[in-house]
């Protein structure tokens, strides 16, 4: 960790002590509600035969239709969070990478230290069955007592090796819980952008072509904003699409 | 109470995560721990059961982490229930929110077995209770 991000830890945990030690001392207080402050009126004083007025008058409520059937800023939001997009996918792809990379590394560590204890183990066991063959002297006896202690001496240290290494992999793992909450983010941006695309191909259908739509297009739930399962259903929008002749 | 009794409710929607903290508690001494996956479930749980420390996430659906502390601190039964906080940004804004309301503490994912140990011993220590 660099210097700056532990600096930048210690003064967020010291902000934390501080709020919460202010909570603790005093009362509970209800936070006041900020009053909304009201429209202002439109002027009543200007000359209608003006026109200047008439024409910012025109624009303005050109400006407003616009607003009203949601385009200018509905599209242009689901256009920007493209980038957006792309960013958070490309975060995913160097957060999984390293994952895997992490995990590897903890996965040949682990493999190495299991060969050891496995070679180890081996080699003493070989010994001791030569001895049980009546093949060693009393030396030889007394040394392989003290290398078998000196290995199950050994083993706790060693098997705490492995374990941290295991416990290095179920760590490495965090990346789904981080990678998925993005892909939850970018799921909702495609879809709204699908949503206002439709929305933005049954308004603008030539009269010619309203016909072939059906009525649970035009009212359902593809175009109602306040139902909560819009476009949940793919099979209605490809219905949709299939009956324009797309 | 032996803090290594301690029966811990660990609140988070991805199980992966949940199943990473209950390993993390087991590591450091803490063995005793339930799950729920959303402020809603933990609450029932928490009503319903004698629970004694609460590790929640803060983005969840149905109820996020801040609302569930909120009906908490203003339970008469579970208003003493020490909190941790668990939040993917260190954000200013959440980290003074948390406190506000009442969090025992907060920790920043992805975090160590150490951080969690510490904090850990950092709110017990509030409480006078001996970490395990």
């Amino acid at each position: 960790m660099t210097q700056t991000t532990m600096e930048a830890d210690s003064d967020m945990e010291a902000l934390f002590e501080r709020v919460a030690s202010e909570r603790a001392c005093a009362p509970a207080t209800i936070k006041a509600v900020q009053a909304v402050p009201t429209a202002q009126p439109v002027g009543a004083e200007s000359d209608p035969f003006d026109v200047f007025q008439r024409v910012g008058s025109i624009t303005r409520k050109l400006h407003d239709a616009l607003r009203e059937l949601g385009y200018d800023q509905a599209i242009g939001q689901a256009v920007n969070s493209l980038p957006d997009t792309r960013a958070r996918l490309t975060y995913i792809a160097t957060l999984t990478g390293k994952a895997a990379e992490r995990t590897l590394n903890a996965v040949e560590q682990g493999k190495a230290m299991q060969e050891a204890l496995r070679a180890d183990a081996a080699r003493l066991s070989a010994d001791w069955e030569r001895l049980y063959g009546s093949q060693v002297s009393a030396e030889e006896f007394r040394k392989l007592g003290q290398e078998t202690r000196d290995f199950l001496g050994g083993l706790p240290a060693r098997t705490a090796q492995t374990d941290a290494q295991l416990l290095e992999i179920m760590m490495a793992q965090d990346f789904h819980d981080l990678t998925g909450q993005t892909v939850q983010r970018i799921a909702k941006i495609v879809q709204f952008l699908e949503e206002q695309l439709v929305k933005l191909l049954i308004d603008s259908t030539p009269p010619d072509k309203r016909s072939q739509l059906k009525d649970e297009f035009l009212n359902g739930p593809v175009v109602d904003p306040t139902r909560s399962d819009v476009v949940a259903d793919q099979g209605q929008v490809d219905n949709l699409l299939e009956s324009l002749g797309f | 109470m032996n803090a290594a009794d301690m029966k811990i409710l660990i609140v988070d929607d991805f199980s992966t995560m949940r199943r990473i903290v209950r390993n993390l508690l087991k590591e450091i001494g803490y063995a005793n721990a339930d799950e729920a996956e959303d402020g809603q479930v933990a609450l029932k749980m928490l009503r319903g059961s004698n629970f004694d420390f609460v590790v929640s996430d803060l983005n969840m659906p149905n109820m996020d982490g801040f609302e569930l502390l909120r009906q908490i601190r203003a339970d008469e039964k579970l208003k003493a229930l020490p909190v941790l906080l668990v939040t993917a940004e260190a954000r200013k804004e959440d980290i003074v929110t948390a406190a506000q309301i009442g969090a025992s503490g907060y920790i920043v994912k992805p975090f160590t077995k150490a951080t969690l140990e510490e904090k850990f011993g950092k709110i017990l220590q509030k409480l006078g209770l001996q970490a395990a």
